[in-house]
């Protein structure tokens, strides 16, 4: 079994090499050209997929910090892509080529151990570098023994050959850790202000709602009453008068109070400080018109901000299940690993949601983004629809 | 008839203490928390208790718990509660202790003085008051099979699971008890129910149902 791995890891590490060594070729026939930094990028980026892959590393840690990257824009990582150009030119014919070296002559081996007779005398291949072939006994023999000998060779070269040159590439490409940090306080400025910017956002729509509708409310009911306690002194009474009065106060402070209801379960759910996260979304999926499974781990204490967003996306994502999808099943899963909340909404419906098209989706997205998480929308035409939030929410 | 009343709130409570005792019933406690209800409970044995959902010391959801260990440990005490705001799964918690009045109204309802008392003399006498909106949130939820009934039926429908009788509902929605006694058998019907007697059992029923399907 391990031996049929490593044969793997061979087999692996010499189709790497040999591509490292055209790509070798390629970059510096194609020097000029890929010295413009918007190629030399996907070009680099490409080989430190490579790279990473053959080194097993987990497609996030490959592809976040370029996440982060992009975000911070064009940075010192343009420069380590123009450098690598030349180190992988150099490191990948330089190693590259004893791979092919060893591979042609497995095949010249071959050739020997089974063709060597149809070739002219003094044509014929030589293994060996320079050893005749002078019949059958020598062909088999020496065929066999260097076909044998290369493959002893590539057994034990090929793969630290290939990740050798793999280490290479992400030394030169990975970015230092200062670098790493800048990013990272680049990207966290930006999230920073847009979380002042949503929450700047949210205080002037509460001051609105409350300003416009509340506060106005309770001005016109006040008036109303203090029309009516003039009238109540007026002699005589105009009681048809006074009922009026008091009617259109009376249903003027039940109008504010389903305002202000309102306005209170759009800044923070009343459920959620009553039952927190959990119980909260309990009610939200039982609460759902398509059945919903809800699985929650053990999450213990998640800050209010968080909590909020991932009740209002869930409650938002189950709006667009029951609204648009056809589904007839759908699940929650939250669950929590380190300092991070991973939510994930999915159903069985016909996908192809989309969050250019309509609000709830964009919403979900702005939400998360400004507490500085992801959101990733799957939803194939045909379905089913995934989506996957995670948030940060302290340690 | 005698009321204990659980609620934090000086301004509430004494609003809560003027209105009950202008319909003419008798406040025998007013409980500032959930340990002085409990207490108040067994001491006055009381025809119906009011509380509120959020109480001290958390100001989460002491009061539903409070109500309900009320139950556990009064069978059949009749409980109103009352919220700034409905959640379902409170009303399906309440309802699932099934003997004894229920009541599960928002406050705002409390300024409908009469709709209030009546709400109140129902859960006393053993019945139930369910919210609109909590009505509002399982109809909502069920969709299909509420969408098959007429639109009168779906009134009739709402009116039933807020727990009142056919009379008040026939003088709602101004049409005859006969009119009233039809619509019921429909819904019924519609829904796949067996019909059962009018009355808590029935509001029960159809309460069930709605938080059962979906």
């Amino acid at each position: 079994m391990t031996s049929v791995r490593r044969w793997a890891g061979v087999w692996r590490g010499g189709v790497y090499l040999l591509v490292s060594l055209l790509s070798g070729i390629v970059t510096v026939l194609a020097l000029p050209v890929l010295c413009v930094p918007r190629l030399a990028r996907p070009w680099a980026d490409r080989h430190r997929d490579r790279a990473g892959r053959l080194l097993g590393l987990p497609t996030a840690s490959r592809s976040a910090p370029r996440a982060a990257h992009r975000l911070a824009g064009a940075g010192p990582s343009t420069g380590r892509d123009l450098l690598w150009l030349p180190v992988h030119a150099v490191i990948g014919v330089a190693i590259g080529l004893p791979a092919l070296l060893c591979v042609g002559n497995v095949v010249t081996g071959v050739v020997v151990t089974t063709l060597w007779w149809a070739f002219a005398p003094e044509d014929r291949p030589r293994p060996f570098v320079d050893v005749p072939v002078t019949g059958w006994a020598t062909a088999l023999t020496l065929g066999p023994l260097q076909i044998l000998l290369l493959l002893a060779l590539a057994y034990v070269c090929f793969p630290p050959m290939a990740r050798a040159h793999a280490r290479i590439c992400l030394a030169v490409l990975s970015r230092s850790t200062a670098e790493q940090l800048a990013d990272r306080v680049a990207v966290l400025t930006r999230t920073r202000a847009d979380v002042l910017d949503a929450h700047g956002a949210e205080l002037r729509r509460i001051e609105r709602d409350l300003h416009d509708g509340t506060q106005a409310r309770l001005v016109a009911i006040a008036m109303r009453l203090a029309v009516a306690r003039q009238a109540l002194s007026d002699d005589p009474r105009d009681e048809r008068f006074l009922e009026e009065l008091l009617r259109d106060a009376h249903e003027g402070t039940e109008e504010a109070m389903t305002e202000l209801r309102g306005v209170i379960s759009t800044v923070y759910p009343p459920i959620l400080a009553d039952r927190g996260l959990a119980g909260a979304l309990t009610a939200v999926t039982a609460r759902c018109g398509v059945p919903t499974r809800l699985s929650i781990g053990d999450i213990d204490r998640v800050p209010a901000a968080v909590e909020a967003v991932v009740y209002f996306a869930v409650a938002e994502a189950l709006t667009n299940v029951v609204k648009h999808s056809r589904a007839t099943t759908a699940a929650v899963r939250v669950s929590r690993t380190a300092g991070r909340l991973s939510v994930v909404v999915t159903d069985d419906g016909t996908g192809g949601a989309d969050d250019r098209r309509g609000t709830g989706l964009a919403g979900i997205r702005g939400r998360v983004l400004a507490l500085d998480g992801l959101v990733d929308i799957d939803s194939p035409a045909g379905g089913p629809t995934t989506i996957t939030m995670e948030l940060p929410c302290g340690s | 008839m005698r009321v204990v009343i659980a609620e934090d709130n000086v301004l509430l409570s004494t609003g809560l203490e003027l209105l009950l005792h202008r319909a003419g019933f008798e406040i025998a406690a007013i409980a500032g928390d959930a340990a002085a209800f409990l207490t108040a409970v067994r001491d006055h044995r009381p025809d119906v208790t009011i509380v509120d959902v959020r109480l001290p010391p958390s100001f989460r959801d002491e009061g539903i718990r409070a109500a309900l260990q009320a139950r556990r440990e009064s069978p059949g005490l009749p409980v109103l509660v009352l919220s700034q705001y409905v959640e379902q799964q409170y009303a399906a918690e309440l309802l699932s202790t099934a003997v004894g009045g229920v009541g599960y109204l928002l406050k705002d309802r409390v300024s409908r003085v009469d709709e209030f008392i009546d709400a109140l003399r129902r859960v006393a006498g053993g019945g139930t008051a369910m919210d609109p909106e909590v009505i509002a949130q399982l109809v909502q939820r069920v969709g299909d099979p509420i969408a098959a009934l007429t639109p009168r039926e779906r009134e009739v429908l709402a009116l039933m699971a807020q727990g009142h009788d056919n009379d008040t509902i026939a003088g709602r929605l101004v049409i005859t008890d006969n009119a009233v006694h039809k619509h019921i058998g429909n819904i019924f019907a519609k829904l796949g129910l067996a019909v059962s007697d009018s009355g808590h059992r029935r509001v029960l029923a159809v309460l069930t149902y709605l938080s059962a399907v979906g």
